[in-house]
């Protein structure tokens, strides 16, 4: 259950952001997962709700934008996108190859009243 | 009205994993942080390991258990010094956690430091503790299609080691599925197959230690 640590994490940093904003109350929260993290939504945003409870973010949404895993060639400089954890080229078929994207947890902006 | 952020959530966990990995190059330690499932044998390997490497080389550990301090009281049987965490509900160990640990532990007469995670295939590979390498352990019962079910681990580990290999004929697990599976998964992976039983695997994964803990003293220019 990573997602409790996760929710936390997500609400310190948001409410953080919001007060330097002056901001009293955050509407929405955008977050940005790359599917290498493993974040289950429901259980995140179930998490969320339970530490989010009489914060300025108890009535956030949380809005998770979920990225691919991508990866490129070091052998042929192809860029490709890893379907099933299988980092092979497709193109010259080499094991050689550099994560780009999915590994990304963030919290992108949110949205304040 | 809508306000930028770009904060990575871990960002409070990595920054205090650094401030860790500083203490640790301070004192010129080797740190592994060993991850797996509940009783694939981390306990055991660590004690053989200490049976070692007697005399050669001071080892210490900080063990995470939901409860308990069982793992640290075998350890100290072995004259390691261990500070077992009991993280209540928490199924990980993260930065915070191991610098609580730190002064408990005399940094400067330890070798290696072995944060022994808590048991579970999926949240220990998600927080940085200031490690050199993760090194995760799959024993054979637990089956040979883990990687696939569980990619994060087996991509955030240096080394694989496939433990029980005594129990082998006991079990369906195919070790030729295993490695192409975690290979799949991690292509730099280095895997060994180990059994604390019968001590098939030991010198390798000593061996391996030893080279590390030589890298690191290098890097560190104490070597």
């Amino acid at each position: 259950m990573h997602e409790m640590a996760f929710a936390q994490n997500i609400l310190d940093i948001a409410v953080a952001a919001a007060q330097r904003g002056g901001a009293k109350r955050i509407g929405k929260i955008n977050i940005v997962a790359g599917e290498l993290r493993g974040i289950v939504a429901t259980q995140l945003t179930f998490c969320f709700g339970i530490v989010a409870q009489n914060t300025i973010a108890s009535d956030a949404y949380l809005n998770l934008e979920t990225v691919p895993v991508t990866a490129k060639c070091t052998s042929c400089d192809e860029a490709f996108t890893v379907e099933d954890f299988f980092y092979i080229c497709p193109r010259c078929e080499s094991t050689n190859v550099e994560v780009t994207g999915g590994t990304e947890l963030r919290v992108k902006d949110i949205e304040v009243e | 009205m809508k306000i930028s952020v770009m904060t990575d959530v871990l960002e409070a966990n990595d920054r205090i994993a650094a401030a860790n990995k500083d203490v640790f190059d301070r004192n010129g330690n080797l740190v592994i942080n060993l991850m797996s499932s509940p009783g694939s044998g981390k306990t055991s390997l660590l004690e053989k390991t200490a049976e070692a490497l007697a005399g050669r080389m001071r080892l210490g550990v900080v063990v995470g258990d939901i409860e308990t301090s069982r793992d640290a009281e075998r350890l100290e049987k072995h004259d390691i010094p261990a500070i077992q965490l009991t993280t209540g509900t928490a199924c990980h160990l993260d930065g915070n956690m191991i610098a609580s640990a730190l002064p408990h532990l005399d940094l400067n007469r330890i070798d290696i430091l072995f944060i022994e995670n808590v048991g579970n295939l999926v949240c220990p590979a998600e927080f940085k503790v200031g490690e050199d390498d993760k090194v995760m352990i799959l024993s054979v019962t637990e089956g040979d299609e883990k990687p696939l079910k569980y990619p994060l681990m087996f991509r955030e580990s240096s080394l694989l080691i496939i433990n029980k290999t005594d129990l082998l004929s006991f079990t369906n697990f195919s070790m030729e599925e295993a490695r192409a599976n975690a290979r799949r998964i991690n292509p730099d992976l280095e895997i060994l197959e180990l059994s604390c039983t019968t001590g098939q695997g030991m010198e390798q994964w000593l061996s391996w230690l030893t080279a590390r803990r030589q890298r690191r003293l290098e890097s560190l220019g104490r070597a």
